[in-house]
């Protein structure tokens, strides 16, 4: 892309209003003739950035809800660029009635008034708030109002290889100690060749969840500064060291760029690794000779447990049209036992609603079961806007270098916490 | 006579009318927009208030933002000779009218078709460390190849690695025309007085060439400044920031992190710099125009 290119993106932003502006008014119309006959059918615009599978998943839910009623016809429109073209459109009007939205990103656009809340509507129809995930509406949360309900909730659990640990003699780790025994016995080389790696270290964005299994969390008690410049940092770093220098279970890039069907567990060139329930279905689909297991993270140390929560919400853009229809919509898919199981049927997603994780689907299913499990204990990220910032820029290039051997964990740990506190602060107000 | 020029002109202004409204719109408008847009804390939801030089300012502390700058000028001392170097190295190679030499003219070029992301999107693979191309050639040799794209010391050099494969093409045929251009007299009377086959390429074709060296050197130095797609899809930036450059750290502040203000003082000073380059690069090929 060229700066002129990006210029003009800019611009487009800048000046979106004129643009939709004279896309309102040809919509107009449409929208006229349906006040005049109230009894007409609504149209509700339902933004969402996946395709592909997921495309046919969102719109199985669709037609259920499109089915069940006459009077609002929801549409699902693929967005690539969901969040980008969402900003030019929220200042403007051209704004979806429902957006699929990552839950983390609340606490950074909710303070900018672009998301309508949704209090109300959950009061008025008297939905009850403990028969969803609290982790997952505390996300969806900014300054004591709702902004949206909980669509899906997910969490790392490990995932085994049941042919490769039976044939090394190994049952799936609970510990720290035991993990990393397992994954010793796992790891095959061939002179200067991994054939097979014992354990995933790809994702140095676990971070956060390896911190809390030794006993740590990311941030202080007041969420003002970071907080893992200490024993338990230092304990999650040692682990890693361990087992990418000393014990040689993985190599960094081992599962760069390897799709759905050569991906790395998928092939058996992977024992175990940390996943979310998102990619059962793929597991299942092209892994046909894959005999897999889930268990809950092992503890750390001390024995703790921890996951982090993360997953999607349905949210109303404040610029919606129809906003009742929306929620409409909304409660539909999210808030019903029946569409909330039928949508996990068909996307092998969790749904944040808890009534229908009560269903055999769940309790009976072998893999879904320890997730489940998990989730009762796993929490969010911490909601403090500038966050993301410190993790992406402080603490993930920091971890990059530990990894990379160019930095010893101390000094990984007091660089990462220098720059991660001054950014906690330089994003701590959000006008 | 004089009628006639006028309703030339005049023609020749309604020709260009199009192009130059395009422009206008699309790149002088945007561009005045954006350097309104630095002095404010636009952050493209709710608000643009007239926040002065504070962009600027918080720019200069920002080390991430100069970093992104020592990436992409690490990345051009490599890159802007190489590409020259072997632009010009396989133009003379094809610069026959031979029969079949079209053929590896056209798949020399092949590589600039494909789009920059999807020609990274196959890289990756080919620089998987353990079941890439790249590597398994490299282990034939006996050579245990590193994780191209995943150490801090080999990001950037794949990088410019793909970015080479895929810039040399179009350079290469620039070159062709240059070469193409070059009086055959000249040749042959040098031919005449003795001249070696490369005391023929340093005294003739090389200065031959200068316009056409100074264009791709040019291009060359104003995309390595601009470089985004390739660092995008291949590493992310990463590991440890050491392939983001500054085109991509804009898109992130802007889009990402909603700090448009912020990014558009970034874009201005990206802006700056390779016009700077961009004069240095002029005033490098006019001094050795007095050494002919």
């Amino acid at each position: 892309m060229t700066v002129f290119t990006l210029v003009a993106l800019m611009f487009t932003a800048a000046c979106g209003n004129t643009a939709n502006t004279a896309n309102n008014n040809a919509n107009a119309p449409t929208n006229g003739g349906n006040k005049e006959s109230s009894a007409k059918v609504k149209e509700v615009t339902f933004w969402g950035d996946w395709g592909g599978e997921g495309q046919k998943q969102f719109e199985t839910m669709v037609d259920a809800f499109n089915n069940s009623q006459d009077k609002i016809r929801v549409k699902y429109v693929l967005q690539q660029d969901m969040i980008t073209k969402f900003l030019t459109a929220a200042t403007s009007g051209g704004s979806p009635d429902v957006l699929f939205w990552d839950r983390w990103r609340t606490s950074l656009y909710a303070p900018k008034n672009v998301l309508h809340p949704i209090d109300e509507y959950v009061t008025k129809d008297g939905l009850n708030k403990e028969d969803f995930y609290g982790e997952a509406l505390k996300e969806l949360s900014y300054q004591d109002k709702l902004y949206g309900l909980p669509l899906t909730v997910d969490a790392r659990a490990l995932f085994y290889n049941k042919k490769l640990l039976a044939d090394a003699g190994v049952t799936p780790p609970t510990t720290w100690a035991e993990l990393e025994a397992a994954a010793k016995k796992l790891t095959k080389w061939n002179g200067n060749k991994l054939e097979v790696a014992g354990f995933s270290l790809n994702d140095k964005g676990l971070f956060n969840m390896y911190l809390q299994q030794a006993g740590g969390q990311m941030l202080n008690a007041d969420n003002t500064a970071t907080n893992f410049n200490n024993e338990q940092g230092k304990a999650v770093l040692d682990l890693w060291d361990r087992m990418l220098n000393k014990d040689k279970v993985y190599k960094l890039g081992f599962e760069t760029g390897l799709g759905e069907g050569t991906d790395a567990f998928v092939t058996g060139k992977l024992a175990m690794q940390y996943n979310g329930p998102w990619n059962l279905s793929t597991y299942k689909k092209f892994g046909k000779d894959l005999d897999f297991g889930v268990v809950a993270p092992p503890a750390g140390p001390n024995g703790d447990q921890a996951s982090i929560m993360g997953g999607f919400g349905l949210v109303i853009p404040a610029g919606a049209k129809n906003k009742e229809e929306a929620w409409e919509f909304i409660k539909f898919w999210t808030a019903n036992k029946d569409n909330a199981l039928l949508w996990a049927k068909t996307s092998l997603n969790i749904p944040g609603f808890k009534p229908a994780l009560e269903d055999p689907f769940f309790t009976e299913d072998p893999n879904l079961k320890p997730f489940i499990e998990t989730l009762n204990t796993a929490k969010i990220r911490p909601q403090h806007s500038g966050y993301s910032v410190m993790e992406d820029d402080a603490l993930l290039p920091n971890l990059d270098l530990f990894l990379n051997g160019k930095l010893s964990a101390e000094d990984t740990l007091k660089k990462a916490q220098q720059r991660g506190d001054q950014l906690l602060k330089d994003n701590a107000t959000v006008q | 006579m004089h009628k006639l020029h006028k309703h030339q002109a005049r023609m020749g202004y309604l020709f260009i009318t199009p192009t130059m409204l395009l422009f206008l719109a699309f790149t002088i408008v945007p561009v005045v927009m954006a350097m309104y847009l630095s002095f404010t804390n636009y952050d493209v939801v709710s608000r643009r208030d007239w926040v002065g030089l504070d962009n600027y300012r918080r720019l200069f502390q920002d080390s991430l933002y100069w970093q992104t700058f020592r990436n992409v000028i690490f990345y051009s001392v490599i890159f802007v000779p190489l590409n020259i170097l072997i632009s010009l190295l396989i133009a003379l190679l094809l610069n026959f009218n031979k029969p079949g030499v079209k053929l590896f003219r056209t798949m020399n070029y092949l590589p600039t078709l494909t789009s920059a992301v999807a020609a990274a999107t196959v890289w990756i693979w080919l620089l998987h460390p353990e079941f890439g191309l790249v590597n398994g050639l490299l282990g034939y040799l006996g050579i245990t190849g590193p994780a191209w794209l995943a150490q801090t010391n080999t990001a950037m050099l794949s990088i410019i690695l793909v970015t080479l494969w895929q810039s040399i093409g179009s350079n290469m045929v620039i070159y062709i025309a240059g070469l193409q251009g070059v009086p055959d007299y000249l040749y042959e009377s040098a031919k005449l007085d003795g001249a070696s086959a490369f005391d023929r390429f340093r005294y003739i074709t090389w200065p031959q060439l200068r316009p056409t060296t100074f264009l791709v050197s040019t291009m060359s130095i104003i995309g390595a400044l601009q470089l985004f797609d390739q660092a995008f899809v291949l590493t992310q930036g990463g590991p440890a920031n050491v392939t983001k450059t500054p085109v991509y750290l804009i898109y992130q502040q802007g889009f990402n992190q909603l700090q448009m203000g912020y990014a558009s003082a970034q874009a201005f000073v990206l802006a700056i710099v390779i016009l700077v380059f961009s004069y240095i690069n002029t005033k490098v090929n006019k001094s050795e125009e007095s050494i002919l």
